[in-house]
């Protein structure tokens, strides 16, 4: 397990040059620089553009830049965003507990609800109810994020009233500081009344978009894996000694269906980190995503490499966590074959 | 059923209760974070004594920068800081004049070198942000300490939140200011110019010019925390610092200042960058007022019961540029047919659907000095094709720039510049299209490398001088970037340079009058459009007055219980 383990983190390492490599090239690659994209119609005079390009390291070289920037990254140091002149670290731990959040209800949304509906479809294989849940599961993988907030929003926020349009908290109502920066803990930390409950409703509505895709490719994924296992031999023997229909794919058939599940789920981490930027911008939603977004419009590169890199580090560490957990789960990795 | 505008107070300023989440270093977060603690147990105190506060909510659309006006231009960072401060003179809300706000009266000179401001006595500095009280009222110190700080390399700030002073520099004040002083008393500010300039005043009324606390300053650097003064800010303003939570919301309370308090207790900023998302909390009575609507949302605003939708002239043009070094754009008569040759009205109809009105002069009809009498140029191909045989041009392949971002004066430059193509085609103008990224394409259209091409402007302080200047040639003869068309005209010129060495209104607006005039007969560029700009609001708000200069502004405004 060690040895496998080790491996694993062997390979992240190549993953990271190119993590690094990549992100330096393709944000240069989009037109325009920082200081050019802030001005208006006036324009700038090219001796003052000179000036405020060299205050920023902008008129280095481009390799010279990419050097700096791989020994900053390996000292630790991400860079200073170049909007707000705050330590890139800094404004991310203040962001990422939003989008952690956001992501983890969504996860647990998708997670739940998918293997369910997987599990049920399969153990009635044809009939209509198969036939509507995978019907479901497609429409929803299909599902553009942005339309699908909005329509969600003018149906429950301002056509039923039961949630909230945007952001995390009635700003009429309440007011609490960002102890932990998530809001369930922080309204509950808070002990004002009902800030619990309001912070429980911003959040309905960007987990539901938010989890809409990987819930679908969950289902779909559990029920064609409980499908192959419910032909499997043991399952058959477990028929056979009498078990409960619920015993035999409860407990027979979902552990072994669930192994390629899981790895479907830490793969499904980048997939609602991406839907994060998106769901973030719809909902007001103070995390990551939407300070990327914002970065991008200011071609912020430090706030943009260094927050990708964040980003894309946190997805790998998942993965490697997921690969251990399937070596726990999965008796022949965790047994060396 | 509308829900009621009430929240709770903030609390009263409680030493050190205000942090902005955004900005602090690690140590001092949790400090801030402490501190911020103490804030939310006092008002939960004031809430459960039941101290109910009428609270206005405002959807903005992005995060501020940071909180201090010299160092910024985009108007998301302008706004924030707003409620925060004031200048010596500011825009009475809701127009373009600039009137007497920390500085009570100023004179001129006569030889219109000197400007002596006389300070409101008895102004205060918000107390109790960031754990700051400050000792003294407003002086000409600060005044100094505000304009030295963006204008001397030397000035312990100048380098605090990588200053780059952009509209300091932008509307030429280097070249212009020679010195602030004290005057004979604390109450008293001279400021020393090297020319004389009337649009100074304007430029004073400008956000950049905002006064800031020298005491402040000098307590956060003792500190050691100078970054903080651009992040927390402390002011005179209506609305003092609350807190500010990066991408989500900023708050700021009442301040019973030199302006008197605010009609509201609490001003809350909710930043909603989605404009459909915006429209949805307005209707959901999430907050109140919303900046930036999504045109295609208009029709259903107007017709919502719970909505109002202010609308004003918008202080813009958008034109047409026509590059006078580049034959046969050189000759006025091929100018001029292309101003004929081109379907205005549809372009309004097509391009602007409605928000927009039809642009005959340079500066729009809102600004004083506009000039009603100027006759547009009428469509009529037929005569067009007529002056361009006349000038010897039977056919011509030329490029049509357009820019490829929406922007306040031109909502959809792509399909104007296609609705052009078509009309030029038609006289036997072949334009073929071309755009860059925005920023390649700003660069490109001032180097001059185009023919024709697409671009506006937006008006900074309501001055007929900062528009006029982007015609405007050097004292050699020469144009300068922002002069798009390359066109020179010395009688235009010496007007301009003129206008600005007077204080006189009404002279002034006799030079601005006939630059119109050879503005409009050089066609130093085709006029198109003034843009309409909407502000959506409950019906519940009273009070907002929306500003040419797009600004959103708070102090008088009013939400019924």
């Amino acid at each position: 397990m060690f040895k496998f383990l080790l491996k694993r983190l062997a390979l992240t390492i190549p993953t990271f040059i190119a993590l690094m490599f990549i992100t330096f090239t393709m944000i240069r690659l989009v037109p325009g620089d920082p200081i050019e994209v802030r001005r208006g119609e006036r324009g700038i005079d090219p001796a003052r553009l000179e000036l405020l390009r060299h205050e920023m390291g902008l008129d280095q070289p481009v390799w010279k830049q990419f050097l700096d920037y791989v020994n900053h990254i390996l000292h630790g140091d991400f860079g200073v965003s170049l909007v707000s002149k705050t330590p890139i670290t800094q404004e991310f731990a203040k962001l990422f507990p939003a989008t952690l959040e956001l992501t983890l209800c969504a996860m647990i949304l998708a997670t739940i609800l998918g293997v369910a509906a997987g599990v049920f479809a399969a153990s009635r294989r044809g009939s209509i109810y198969d036939q509507a849940l995978m019907g479901a599961a497609l429409t929803g993988y299909s599902m553009p994020i942005f339309w699908w907030g909005l329509m969600l929003i003018l149906l429950m926020s301002n056509t039923l009233g039961l949630t909230p349009v945007s952001g995390r908290v009635d700003l009429i109502k309440y007011f609490y500081p960002p102890v932990t920066g998530f809001a369930l803990f922080d309204s509950l930390w808070s002990g004002q009344k009902g800030a619990f409950w309001d912070a429980v409703r911003h959040l309905i509505l960007p987990s539901i978009v938010l989890a809409t895709v990987p819930l679908a490719v969950i289902a779909r994924m559990t029920r064609s894996s409980m499908l192959e296992v419910l032909e499997e031999d043991y399952v058959r023997t477990a028929r056979a000694k009498g078990l409960s229909p619920r015993r035999v794919i409860g407990i027979h058939a979902l552990r072994n269906a669930l192994i390629p599940v899981v790895t479907v789920i830490g793969l499904q981490v980048g997939t609602l980190l991406a839907g994060a930027v998106l769901t973030e911008y719809i909902f007001s939603w103070p995390g990551i995503g939407h300070w990327l977004i914002e970065s991008i419009g200011r071609r912020d590169y430090p706030a943009l490499q260094g927050g990708i890199m964040l980003i894309a580090s946190i997805v790998i560490v998942v993965n490697v966590l997921i690969d251990m957990l399937y070596g726990l789960i999965n008796p022949r990795i965790r047994h060396g074959n | 059923m509308p829900i009621t505008h009430k929240g709770f107070s903030m609390p009263p300023s409680p030493a050190g209760g205000n942090a902005a989440h955004g900005s602090i270093t690690k140590g001092k977060q949790m400090s801030g974070t402490f501190k911020t603690l103490l804030a939310a147990t006092a008002m939960m105190s004031v809430m459960a004594s039941g101290a109910w506060a009428k609270t206005l909510v405002y959807c903005s659309e992005g995060s501020p920068e940071n909180f201090t006006p010299s160092i910024n231009t985009t108007g998301t960072s302008l706004d924030a800081a707003r409620p925060v401060y004031n200048r010596l003179v500011q825009f009475t809300p809701g127009t373009t004049d600039p009137a007497p706000a920390l500085a009570e009266s100023y004179t001129v000179s006569d030889d219109g070198l000197t400007i002596t401001f006389k300070l409101r006595a008895g102004v205060k500095w918000h107390t109790g942000v960031n754990g700051f009280t400050p000792t003294r009222d407003l002086t000409a110190e600060d005044v100094i300490w505000s304009f030295e700080r963006m204008s001397k390399p030397d000035h312990p700030y100048a380098k605090v939140s990588a200053g780059a002073y952009d509209y300091f520099n932008d509307m030429g004040m280097p070249d212009l200011l020679a010195s602030v002083e004290k005057g004979a008393d604390d109450l008293t500010v001279v400021m020393k110019l090297k020319e004389p300039n009337a649009p100074i005043i304007a430029n004073l009324a400008m956000d950049f010019a905002t006064i800031q606390s020298a005491e402040y300053a000098k307590f956060l650097m003792d500190k050691g925390t100078p970054e903080q003064f651009d992040q927390i800010p402390v002011g005179t303003g209506s609305f003092s610092f609350v807190d500010y939570q990066k991408d989500a919301v900023i708050r700021y309370k009442a301040f019973d200042g030199w302006a008197g308090k605010p009609k509201v207790d609490d001003l809350v900023f909710a930043i909603t960058p989605d404009p459909t998302a915006r429209y949805a909390k307005l209707k959901a009575n999430e907050c109140q007022i919303m900046i930036a609507p999504n045109p295609a949302d208009l029709p259903d605003m107007k017709a919502n019961a719970d909505v109002t939708v202010m609308e004003q002239a918008g202080l813009n043009i958008g034109y047409l540029s026509m590059n006078t070094l580049k034959p046969p754009f050189d000759k006025v008569e091929v100018r001029q047919a292309v101003a004929m040759a081109i379907d205005k009205a549809s372009i309004l109809k097509e391009v602007y659907q409605g928000a927009g009105q039809n642009a005959k002069n340079p500066i729009p009809p809102t600004m004083w000095s506009y000039d009603d009498s100027t006759v547009d140029y009428a469509y009529d191909p037929a005569k067009a094709k007529e002056m361009l045989a006349a000038a010897g041009v039977t056919s011509l392949e030329t490029d049509l720039w357009y820019m490829p971002v929406q922007r306040p004066y031109n909502p959809n430059g792509k399909r104007m510049a296609e609705m052009m193509q078509a009309d030029l085609a038609k006289v036997g103008i072949n334009a073929k299209l071309v755009s860059y990224e925005w920023g390649e394409y700003r660069k490109r259209l001032q180097a001059g490398e185009h023919m024709m091409g697409l671009l506006g402007w937006t008006g900074d302080n309501g001055d007929p001088d900062n528009f006029f200047f982007l015609a405007g040639c050097d004292k050699d003869g020469k144009p300068a970037g922002q002069n798009l068309s390359k066109w020179c005209d010395a009688k235009f010129n010496e007007d301009m340079m003129k206008a600005r060495t007077l204080t006189d209104k009404a002279e002034r607006t006799k030079l601005y009058v006939e630059m119109q005039k050879i503005h409009h007969d050089n066609v130093a560029w085709m006029d198109i459009a003034h843009s309409t700009v909407f502000e959506p609001m409950r019906k519940s708000v009273s009070g907002y007055a929306v500003s040419p200069l797009g600004a959103h502004e708070f102090q008088n405004v009013d939400v019924a219980e």
